[in-house]
């Protein structure tokens, strides 16, 4: 299934600090499970994932650490911050809002109360 | 055919983001990216060349990405602490120049100061635009300039009452070097850590020959703060508390008989007495501390201080080199307890600042950098406080930015625009890389025989 990109870019942030709420990640693993949770809708490129990441660690929302993966090659992994976990909770929040409204102009389901 | 089509495609990202320093953390980001995506594209039953393939047109446009890369990745300096510098340096140079409007001292003097000025600037700024990465990649050719210099300074330099003042100076950037000689141990065990106690001793005999306390006494915590910072986080490959025992327990019995030393058979234990006792005998080196005793109690909250005695003598004049050594007392004395209030305020901010910006350092080399200079502005600022305060045990340094010295001026500009530098390009300064094999017992007890490991192999 198709999605207007444009629709997502604001949410990929909300969604990869979802991912790191539950576990600290390295880019390749945010992108296989974000398209395994959202059964393939997500497709994120990694040209989108990187710079993304490096935003939101520049604002503070997530840090980075090297990680010596099996094969002795030196991976980066993602924490989220306390910044990180108030902007996830706002954003939500944001989010709810939004899909409410939309769905009561379109005439949807809505479900958020 | 190109041979390698991922090196390719990370030299385009790779031209895109000007900045050289942050090339090759993002590099090897996206490099480790292509290789779990080829490797999962073979799983799913791809050969090789068209899972490479595959893998990289998933990137995305290389001009695109890189050029994204290039508007997040640009050198920014810290704006607060830079503020912090810039006004307690403004600052600096006002409570100077009023001195020396208002009181009759050397013309000399203030075009001392002013070359100190005029050199400081530009040093600073040197000094935030240089590769701090080369104190940890040079240290032992540093530490023995700067060794060979003080040498000079002991055979060659200025004496002032017997005493060598130029040793200071070099002896100030010693705690710097001391990083990045700490930072050159890693793995080394025990006797990194012995190497690193004894190329202490250097500058703290200069600093004893010399003789300045104050300057031993500063390096002493900064050295000692730099090593503790190290085993901590594990720099050594020791046991914690057994690598903390082998730092604290030889210094603190050096420093409990220097203490008791100075206490009991020196003028220090009378200035303490002096201080609590607020005895107003005027003889000898009590009479500073009286001295400062009567300006403050003579001070405002805000404003002048009330006259002191019947003749109306210049403040200045009141006790020797007070632009240099008392200018906070001369300060409180002249504009209030409330500007001193300031003045502390903008430090503790400036160090505070510092010290959080230091702990989020991602480099070891980073971290021990900021580290020595935050302690050495820190050390200087306490001793200069409670000497200003009354309480002189240890004589002054100066008080960074503030107090008159050019050549204070000088080095101390040169240790801010450091910090700046490592603050600025941090993040993207990466360890040497050192695998942890395991970690071997200090003592180990086997087959009758006891075995005392002052080196832990384990790097490979």
């Amino acid at each position: 299934m198709a999605i207007d990109k444009s629709l997502l870019t604001g949410g990929t942030t909300m969604l990869l600090l979802k991912l790191l709420e539950q576990e600290d990640m390295y880019g390749y693993q945010m992108i296989e499970e974000l398209k395994k949770k959202s059964k393939n809708v997500f497709e994120l490129k990694a040209g989108t994932l990187y710079p993304l990441l490096h935003t939101m660690e520049k604002k503070g929302f997530v840090n980075s650490y090297d990680e010596e993966a099996n094969n002795s090659r030196i991976r980066k992994y993602y924490s989220i911050t306390k910044a990180g976990k108030q902007a996830l909770q706002d954003k939500k929040d944001e989010w709810q809002i939004y899909a409410a409204t939309i769905n009561d102009i379109i005439g949807g389901v809505s479900f958020a109360y | 055919m190109p041979i390698d089509k991922t090196s390719e495609f990370i030299e385009s990202v790779r031209q895109q983001i000007r900045w050289k320093k942050a090339q090759p953390v993002v590099i090897e980001e996206v490099e480790n990216h292509i290789a779990d995506q080829k490797n999962a594209f073979i799983q799913d039953g791809l050969n090789e060349d068209k899972a490479l393939d595959k893998a990289i047109k998933e990137m995305g446009d290389p001009i695109v990405v890189g050029e994204q890369f290039n508007s997040i990745h640009k050198p920014k300096p810290d704006w607060a602490i830079l503020l912090l510098i810039s006004s307690l340096f403004i600052l600096g140079i006002l409570i100077q120049l009023y001195l020396f409007r208002n009181n009759d001292l050397s013309s000399n003097n203030i075009y001392g100061q002013l070359l100190g000025i005029l050199i400081g600037i530009p040093i600073f700024f040197i000094a935030y635009l240089f590769d701090f990465t080369i104190i940890g990649k040079y240290p032992k050719i540093i530490f023995s300039f700067l060794f060979i210099l003080n040498v000079y300074y002991i055979i060659e330099g200025n004496r002032v009452n017997g005493a060598i003042t130029d040793t200071i100076y070099p002896l100030l950037l010693f705690p710097t070097v001391y990083a990045g000689l700490v930072y050159s141990m890693r793995n080394k065990g025990y006797i990194g850590i012995f190497i690193c106690s004894v190329a202490f001793l250097i500058p703290a005999s200069i600093a004893f020959v010399s003789p300045s306390m104050s300057t031993l006494l500063l390096l002493y915590i900064s050295c000692l703060t730099i090593l503790t910072a190290a085993v901590v986080k594990g720099w050594f490959k020791v046991k914690k508390l057994l690598g903390l025992l082998f730092i604290y327990l030889p210094t603190l019995f050096a420093f409990i008989s220097l203490v008791y030393y100075f206490t009991i058979f020196s003028y220090r234990g009378e200035r303490i007495k002096i201080f609590f006792l607020n005895d107003k005998s005027m003889g000898g080196v009590n009479w500073i501390t009286t001295q400062i005793h009567t300006l403050l109690s003579n001070s405002k909250i805000i404003g002048t201080g009330s006259p002191i005695g019947q003749e109306t003598i210049q403040i200045a004049e009141s006790m020797p080199a007070i632009h240099t050594d008392f200018i906070l007392t001369y300060s409180v004395y002249n504009f209030g307890w409330i500007v001193f209030a300031g003045i502390l305020l903008l430090f503790a901010a400036l160090i505070i600042r510092g010290f959080i910006i230091t702990a989020k350092q991602k480099s070891v080399l980073g971290y021990l950098t900021s580290l020595s200079i935050i302690t050495t502005m820190m050390v200087q600022c306490i001793i200069y406080i409670f000497a200003n305060l009354g309480l002189m045990i240890f004589t002054p340094l100066s008080f960074p930015l503030l107090s008159y010295g050019g050549k204070y001026l000088v080095v101390n500009m040169f240790l801010l625009g450091l910090l700046l530098s490592v603050f600025r390009t941090g993040d993207y300064v990466r360890d040497k890389k050192g695998i942890l094999v395991g970690i071997v017992p200090f003592i180990q007890y086997d087959n009758g025989t006891i075995h005392i490991n002052l080196k832990s192999k384990t790097t490979k």
